[in-house]
This record gives structure tokens, C-alpha cells and sequence, in this order.
């Protein structure tokens, strides 16, 4: 597991699918991760929210299942806990989580660790404290987070991508259509929630996503 | 595994954390034999820094639980780690957190309670007993409800929901090992009175 760094992780940002029961419409995890995958997700992040953790065990054991089967990275986010038993290949941590270098301690070398900062500051000090990569955003207006605060913007997300050496992704209301400015701003790859898990055909609007972002990285030279 | 008697379930809206904090050292040396770090809707990070101010403050023989997440026990160096009904399960946290802690589970019925002797925690936190603000509209389980959940299990029974001293002797005598309290202790006007009381009230019944 221990792969998961340099090009392979890289890779493996390119689109990054984040799970959320209220956005999939009923559908369980399973089937949209599956479906996501088909249509060329490279990541998948268990959002696990409200709920008994018994019934996010469950549910991360399929999905551990199918990223495994596909080569794909599976990631959990904020219970660090739950990535060490599901034997995840990553964990998420936000500015209001355990801090990354807690996070190192508890998941060892071997797991990759993924940071949202808000301001750059945080940014180079998560890339200090072993952060593998970035998620940054809101890049665009998103109703999925409430929480997430209002639109950062390209312009922070390009600066923060020239700061660290760290791959950086791009996350909030990125879609098809605005995917592409997101990798010229100097992302590897999107993080998504509705515009795929939210789609009537998940596998369609991750294959759209994919080719544009594949192609925003071909035209950047990568 | 030695198992505590007198637990005290931390309620931010009951009593903040930095009051507790402040009261901790007293309640400890009154004869508190457990603290549960429980906060919900509280960002992880906070509850980190909660948790290892508790750490500094309960001090053997007081045990210091951490309430369903694994990662926060381990990193405040918790003495154990309590899962509720619908947690994870036993045998993967002790995996987590390796030997020498303990693992509680709550449960709030008999079938519950049954499906936990299998996985073998070290005890049960059963409730609630009586009606209690902690829960409210829920009806209380009863002595009964205790009586059958104590004969179910072969471990010791923790009876939570609506606990106070007098009510010590009649949830010992159902077969209950000890008592988890809230308001019982923290909403008194004087919690350190009221863990002697507990205290006394417990230690009198063993004493029999």
C-alpha cells in the first residue's frame, strides 16, 4: 500500500469521488462507487457523517472491496479509526479534525494522509507535518457542505499549488464544465460530490468528468 | 480487567468542559472511579484537546474512557474506550487499541445484550433505567429491564438513566456492578457531595 505516492498518487487524483448519503437519492454507496468506477474514478472518499459507525463499517467494507478489486484509492474521511480498520489506503482530515501530524502517528507510513487547509499558511504546514496531498476549496459555489464556507476561488487554489510540493485537488461545485480551468489552475485532479454521485447516471457523468480533466492534464503537459 | 463502579458521563450542555476540568481533581479524590469523554456534534479536533486535558486529571485509580472513536482514546492515552449500541465491533477495537484497556458497550435492551456476550466487552452500560433529562420522552426501562440484561450477560453491568443515591441500593440489588451518572452528579449543587454520596451508597451494599 505503501504505493500510493509520487505518480501513482498523482494518478490517482484525477478524479476523486466523495460519498454522501443525501446527495445519492436512496441509492446505496455501493452501487455508485461501482458505477463511478466504471465510468473512471481513480479515488473514492467514505463521508461518513451521521449514522452508526456500525452501519459505516458495513457500508466501507464494500466499498474497500470494490476500490480494491479496481485498483482504485480508497480513502476515509476524518475517522481515523474507521480507515485503520477498514484497512483503507488513505484518510481525510479537515482544519477542524485530528491535526495531520496526530493523524501520521495513529496510520504510519504506509497510508496515505489528505488535508484540507483553508489558507496557505495551513497548507505548507500540513505539507511539513506529512500530508500526501491536498484537497482545496470551495473552488466553485457548492449547497453539498454547508459547512465549507463561500467559494475560494481558482486564484487561492493556484496559490497554494505553487506553494507545496504536494499534489493538490480541487474540490467544491466542480462539474464537466468547469472541470478544466480547475487543472490549468495547477490541480493533478477534481474531487467531486454531486456532480457524480448526484447524477442520473453516475457512470456517464464520471466519464464525461474524466475526459475533460484527462484532457486538461494532456494539454498542460502534466 | 478491573472494572469501575462509579462512572461519570461528561455532558457539555450539563456542565462545559471547563468547569469539569476545574471540578475533575475533587470528584476523582471523592471516590469517581470513571470518567466518559462524550460530546456530540463537537469537532474531533476539540474533543482531542479535551480528551487530553481529562487525561492530565483523571488519575489512577480513576479510568479515563473515550466515547466510539478509537483514534481519540489512542492518542490521549485512554484507559479504555466505550462503543455505543451500534459501534464498532469489540474484537476490532481491542485489535485498535491493544491490551491492557478496557472495552465498554452500551446497550438498550435485552436482544442488545445478548448479541454483545459474544464479542465479550468487559462490561455493559445498560439504560436507561428511570426517566432521566438525558433522554427525553424516553420511557424507562426499569429494574426489571436491569434484572433480565444482568442475568443475560456474564459480565458486569453498568445501570444508567436517572441514577441518584437512593436509588443505589434497589439497582445494586437488581444485580447491577455499579451506576453512570450525568445530571446526578453534575447537576447537583455540589458534585463533589454527591460522588461521596455515590460512593457511599455503593460501597455500603458491597460491604453486606
Amino acid at each position: 500500500m505503501s504505493g500510493w505516492r509520487g505518480w501513482r498518487l498523482r494518478e490517482a487524483l484525477r478524479l476523486y469521488v466523495v460519498t454522501d448519503r443525501a446527495t445519492a437519492r436512496g441509492r446505496p454507496e455501493s452501487e455508485i462507487v461501482r458505477a463511478a468506477i466504471a465510468g473512471g474514478a481513480t479515488a473514492i472518499q467514505l463521508r461518513w457523517k451521521t449514522g452508526p459507525l456500525g452501519e459505516a463499517l458495513r457500508v466501507g467494507r464494500e466499498l474497500r472491496a470494490l476500490c480494491r478489486d479496481a485498483g482504485v484509492l480508497f480513502v476515509v474521511n476524518d475517522r481515523v479509526d474507521l480507515a485503520l480498520v477498514l484497512g483503507a489506503d488513505g484518510v481525510h482530515v479537515g482544519v477542524s479534525d485530528l491535526p495531520v501530524a496526530e493523524t501520521r502517528r495513529l496510520v504510519g507510513e504506509s497510508m496515505v494522509v489528505g488535508f484540507s487547509p483553508e489558507t496557505l499558511e495551513q497548507a505548507r504546514e500540513a505539507e511539513a507535518a506529512g500530508a500526501d496531498y491536498l484537497g482545496v476549496g470551495p473552488v466553485y459555489p457548492t449547497a453539498t457542505k454547508p459547512d465549507a464556507g463561500p467559494a475560494v476561488g481558482l486564484e487561492h487554489l493556484a496559490r497554494i499549488a505553487g506553494a507545496v510540493r504536494i499534489p493538490v485537488v480541487g474540490i467544491g461545485g466542480i462539474t464537466a464544465d468547469n472541470a478544466a480551468a480547475v487543472i490549468r489552475a495547477g490541480a493533478v485532479g477534481v474531487a467531486v460530490i454531486s456532480a457524480v454521485v448526484g447524477a442520473d447516471d453516475v457512470q456517464a457523468a464520471a466519464v464525461r468528468l474524466r475526459q475533460v480533466v484527462d484532457a486538461a492534464l494532456a494539454e498542460r503537459g502534466r | 480487567m478491573r472494572v469501575p463502579r462509579l462512572h461519570l458521563v461528561t455532558d457539555p450542555n450539563v456542565c462545559p468542559f471547563d468547569r469539569l476540568l476545574a471540578l475533575l481533581p475533587e470528584l476523582v479524590a471523592a471516590g469517581l472511579d470513571a470518567v466518559h469523554l462524550r460530546a456530540r456534534d463537537v469537532p474531533t479536533g476539540t474533543l482531542l484537546g479535551v480528551a487530553r486535558a481529562l487525561r492530565r486529571v483523571v488519575v489512577p485509580p480513576a479510568m479515563l474512557f473515550v466515547n466510539d472513536r478509537v483514534d481519540l482514546a489512542l492518542l490521549s492515552e485512554a484507559d479504555g474506550l466505550h462503543l455505543p449500541e451500534l459501534g464498532l465491533p469489540v474484537d476490532e477495537v481491542r485489535r485498535l487499541i491493544g491490551g491492557g484497556r478496557a472495552v465498554g458497550r452500551s446497550v438498550h435492551s435485552v436482544a442488545a445484550a445478548g448479541r454483545a456476550v459474544v464479542e465479550r466487552p468487559d462490561f455493559l452500560v445498560y439504560g436507561n433505567v428511570f426517566e432521566t433529562a438525558s433522554k427525553p420522552g424516553l420511557p424507562a426501562r426499569g429494574l426489571d429491564g436491569l434484572r433480565a440484561v444482568v442475568r443475560a450477560v456474564p459480565f458486569p453491568v453498568i445501570a444508567i438513566g436517572g441514577i441518584t443515591p437512593e436509588r443505589v441500593p434497589a439497582v445494586l440489588a437488581a444485580g447491577a456492578y455499579g451506576v453512570a451518572v450525568i445530571r446526578g452528579i453534575l447537576g447537583t449543587s455540589d458534585p463533589v457531595e454527591a460522588v461521596r454520596v455515590f460512593r457511599q451508597a455503593l460501597d455500603g451494599v458491597e460491604e453486606r
